[in-house]
């Protein structure tokens, strides 16, 4: 009985856990770590849906008998073929099945309730190679940046101006103060280190690491992986003999800074 | 010979018949009641409860919680939509209302059904749902497998998207659209040749597919409303949250670099993203943003075979149209639609 119980509420658990994580995340503005803010208002108010739909369902329907598909349809996962065959341990099977339901549903708890809303870090960057897609990203709209207001311009968009080959002379003399968290530069990790944001386009699952080189020989004495720094300096020819990065960063003052509300770029 | 009126051979012995609609008795609906709203109260005392803890997890675990959510929470919202339509379908239209407006030949019917998803703007998660509902509803199961293929990509979000990504640039967004079409179709014939299509259902499926005509009418809207919610929440969230689980697993521990070095062979680029495209299992309505950072390493034909067949078959959409069809039907649809998308990304790659 215990067993048929859970199949019938393994649903409204796992929609339940979602609605108050998703909610919650909407409330105190976290929902942005997981999602672009355009989808916000849509998440949120669907959320509030289900969670109504849950409470119909415990008001008019929770108290039934189960009829014949309540029970067909709830929890099939992967062992639907046995159920044919009269021999086999039918009971055991359930019992295997409520131990997995009750698995998923603390596993959901664990990861949308317990653990404190996280953003991606530089293990992500890294294996998704900083800059792997900086071209791309800003193809439209890097003609654009030539010639606009500097000062205002994010880790993204220099990021793809570097990409696409505008001139050393170019960048020379322009001073910058930018944000972003540090990962390693692989061709030359002992002197650069890149200032990294992640780009969103839909969900964190999207995000594309992009960055500006730092040069700053010995950076990690005093830096640490993944720590969020404020970068202030100008751009140069990387002089750096090893990076693959032709322009970096040769910062004037780099301090640790949290990390900021809107952690990733958009 | 309609799913409903089928004969079930392999099921009949398994088949009951519902519960007789019994009363309930007061006390039962308040436990529910007080036990449902008891859990809901823990979930926010655990959520509050816990915000300031500094729960220490190593970066690539955190990093794997964040993707999980995020799919999980980017999904959640579609999945509702897509059960509340599918729901609407069933309940608020008389049963056989789709039915009756579609044509009674079998290939001009399966062009609308694969229509239809120009009219429900829903993402792949969403759509299983959907598709299940159509089945009761008394469409045909070739009918309902070509609406879950195409609906991803003939689909107005689905279109804007990657029209804003690639606009008209190699021929990636009609290539996507038509070739996806087209596939859609052939697979829907392919099956609609086959003898016995109850038989490609998994049997719990097929059961409530024969036993739905009576469940569903019993009680009043909302209340089928509410009952339906939770039987399709729980057949189609534990697969979502297990496929985010293996979704953010592989993005986590798979390195990328050897799929990128494969981009600029017309073959290998094409099997290559078409892999990708099965273990990232992003949504169709996103989907074109995420290639759209492999557009500059890889060949237009490879893009055109992740864009088609990520929409229709990936690691989470197994797991989602498992509760719904038989491995053996699944094998079987991943190889006819693998096979589509290959080659139409090879003519792709051949015309470029």
């Amino acid at each position: 009985m215990p067993s048929r119980l859970l199949a019938r509420w393994q649903g409204v658990l796992l929609t339940l856990t979602g609605v108050v994580a998703t909610v919650w995340l909407g409330l105190t503005g976290h929902l942005e770590l997981y999602i672009h803010p355009r989808y916000v208002v849509f998440t949120v108010v669907m959320a509030v849906l289900a969670g109504a739909l849950v409470l119909a369902w415990l008001v008019l329907d929770a108290a039934r008998p189960a009829a014949g598909p309540a029970d067909a349809a709830a929890g099939h996962d992967g062992h639907d073929d046995e159920a044919d065959d009269p021999a086999t341990p039918r009971r055991a099977l359930r019992a295997l099945r409520a131990t997995g339901t009750l698995a998923l549903v603390v596993a959901a708890v664990v990861g949308l309730l317990v653990l404190p809303p996280t953003t991606l870090s530089s293990a992500t960057a890294q294996q998704r190679t900083v800059n792997a897609a900086a071209g791309s990203l800003a193809s439209s709209t890097t003609p654009e940046l030539v010639g606009g207001d500097y000062a205002s311009f994010t880790v993204k968009d220099w990021a793809s101006l570097i990409r696409q080959g505008e001139q050393p002379d170019f960048f020379a003399g322009k001073k910058v103060t930018l944000v972003g968290f540090v990962t390693p530069d692989p061709s030359d990790p002992k002197n650069d280190f890149f200032l990294t944001r992640f780009v969103i386009t839909c969900c964190a699952v999207d995000a594309q690491p992009i960055g500006v080189a730092v040069y700053q020989p010995g950076w990690s004495a005093h830096l640490s992986v993944n720590e969020w720094v404020q970068v202030t300096g100008g751009f140069a020819t990387n002089p750096s003999v090893s990076s693959d990065q032709a322009i970096a960063l040769v910062p004037s003052d780099v301090r640790p800074t949290s990390q900021p509300a809107q952690p990733y770029e958009y | 010979m309609w799913i409903v009126s089928a004969p079930l051979p392999r099921t009949a012995a398994a088949l009951r018949p519902p519960a007789p609609p019994r009363p309930v008795r007061a006390g039962r609906r308040g436990a529910a009641l007080s036990a449902g709203l008891g859990i809901a109260a823990l979930f926010v005392a655990i959520r509050l409860g816990l915000p300031g803890a500094r729960l220490e997890v190593g970066h690539v675990l955190g990093d794997f919680v964040t993707l999980a959510i995020s799919v999980v929470v980017e999904s959640l919202p579609f999945v509702v939509l897509g059960i509340l339509l599918s729901l609407g379908v069933q309940i608020l239209l008389p049963a056989d209302f789709l039915v009756r407006r579609l044509p009674r030949r079998r290939l001009p019917r399966r062009v609308l059904v694969s229509l239809l998803g120009v009219l429900l703007p829903v993402c792949e998660c969403g759509n299983v749902p959907l598709a299940r509902g159509l089945v009761l509803g008394r469409l045909r199961v070739d009918e309902a497998m070509t609406f879950l293929l195409a609906a991803p990509i003939v689909n107005p979000i689905t279109i804007v998207t990657t029209y804003t990504a690639f606009h008209f640039g190699g021929g990636i967004l009609v290539a996507r659209v038509v070739g996806g079409f087209l596939i859609a179709n052939l697979v829907g014939w392919l099956f609609s040749r086959h003898p016995d299509p109850m038989s490609l259902l998994t049997p719990s499926f097929a059961q409530a597919c024969a036993v739905e005509g009576h469940a569903a009418h019993r009680g009043g809207r909302m209340r089928r409303m509410a009952h339906g919610f939770a039987e399709e929440t729980a057949s189609v969230l534990p697969a979502l949250f297990v496929g985010a689980a293996v979704a953010a697993g592989i993005q986590v521990l798979v390195s990328r670099q050897v799929l990128v070095t494969l981009g600029g062979n017309p073959l290998w680029s094409v099997l290559a993203l078409m892999a990708l495209a099965f273990v990232v299992a992003v949504c169709s309505n996103v989907d074109a943003f995420f290639i759209l950072s492999f557009g500059a390493t890889f060949m237009p034909g490879a893009i055109v075979a992740f864009l088609t067949f990520g929409a229709m078959i990936d690691v989470k959409m197994v797991a989602l149209i498992r509760t719904t069809f038989r491995w053996r039907t699944i094998a079987a649809l991943g190889v006819v639609v693998a096979l589509g998308c290959a080659v139409l990304g090879l003519a792709v790659n051949h015309l470029a």
